[in-house]
């Protein structure tokens, strides 16, 4: 695929299928990932759910956006550096794998559950969140440094 | 069957998120990013309606299906953080504490007005 900022329809359509292989493979993996999560950590049934909001916080999440952080950063700076953004690698990885992988959503849906039992408690899972996906992003950023 | 229909969420999410970044590159170079940020916001006020709106028993796949799999790929994490990050090493440090801030405030903003409609 020629690297343009307008696509044909055709290149277009392409793009949109790897984009969509890429994120169906990546939303399917962290679906998976957090069942066993939920199988491996109860958080209380719908009858007596847990009232302590650290059995709340969702590490397996927490964990698949740090790390997809520290890839994409890798991938961006190091791989992929000089791909255009329409290039079917970047697409597939950062766009559709990665973004399929991580979710903004599904940290905030989780934060809900926790505002309810701590606000305190959200606030402080929502700030370590972000603190720890910037970290992650220099680690990647460091990674690529030492091997330049 | 509910996991690959979570799947097929998550693909068109993803998709409908490129489309966003691809029609933004488009008519402004500069704000790919930007249209990353609106594609989250969006994305957590849908999570905030379906996580209002979808809480019986019987809605369970429903839910599955919209959150984790649309939601899911239409919100991505690494991006909106990763963009940032690199932005930052580029010594744009306005544009890269904008992203940082801004995303999280709209998501926080955006999944209430959601729940809000939802109620």
């Amino acid at each position: 695929m020629r690297s343009h900022i307008t696509l044909s329809p055709k290149q277009l359509g392409l793009a949109m299928l790897i984009v969509a292989l890429g994120g169906g493979a990546g939303t399917l993996i962290r679906d998976l990932l957090l069942k066993i999560n939920v199988y491996a950590v109860p958080r209380g049934s719908a009858v007596n759910p847990s009232t302590d909001w650290t059995h709340q916080i969702p590490w397996v999440l927490l964990a698949i956006n740090t790390i997809g952080v520290y890839v994409a950063t890798d991938l961006l700076r190091h791989r992929l550096r000089h791909h255009d953004p329409s290039d079917p690698m970047r697409l597939v990885l950062v766009t559709g794998f990665l973004g399929g992988l991580t979710s903004y959503s599904g940290l905030f849906s989780d934060f809900a559950a926790i505002w309810h039992l701590s606000i305190g408690g959200c606030l402080l899972v929502a700030v370590g969140a972000i603190a720890a996906g910037l970290f992650a992003g220099v680690l990647g950023l460091g990674r690529h440094r030492r091997r330049a | 069957m509910t996991l690959f229909l979570v799947s097929t969420a998550g693909a068109l999410g993803c998709v409908v998120r490129y489309l966003f970044e691809y029609f933004a590159r488009r008519s402004h170079p500069t704000s790919r990013q930007w249209a990353t940020v609106a594609a989250n916001a969006l994305g957590t006020g849908i999570a905030g309606f379906a996580a209002y709106r979808l809480t019986g028993m019987s809605d369970a796949h429903v839910r599955e299906i919209v959150l984790t799999g649309f939601c899911g790929g239409l919100t991505t994490f690494s991006s909106a953080l990763a963009v940032p990050v690199i932005l930052q090493r580029e010594h744009h440090w306005a544009h890269a504490a904008a992203l940082v801030t801004t995303t999280p405030l709209l998501c926080s903003g955006m999944f209430v007005l959601g729940m809000s409609i939802a109620h």
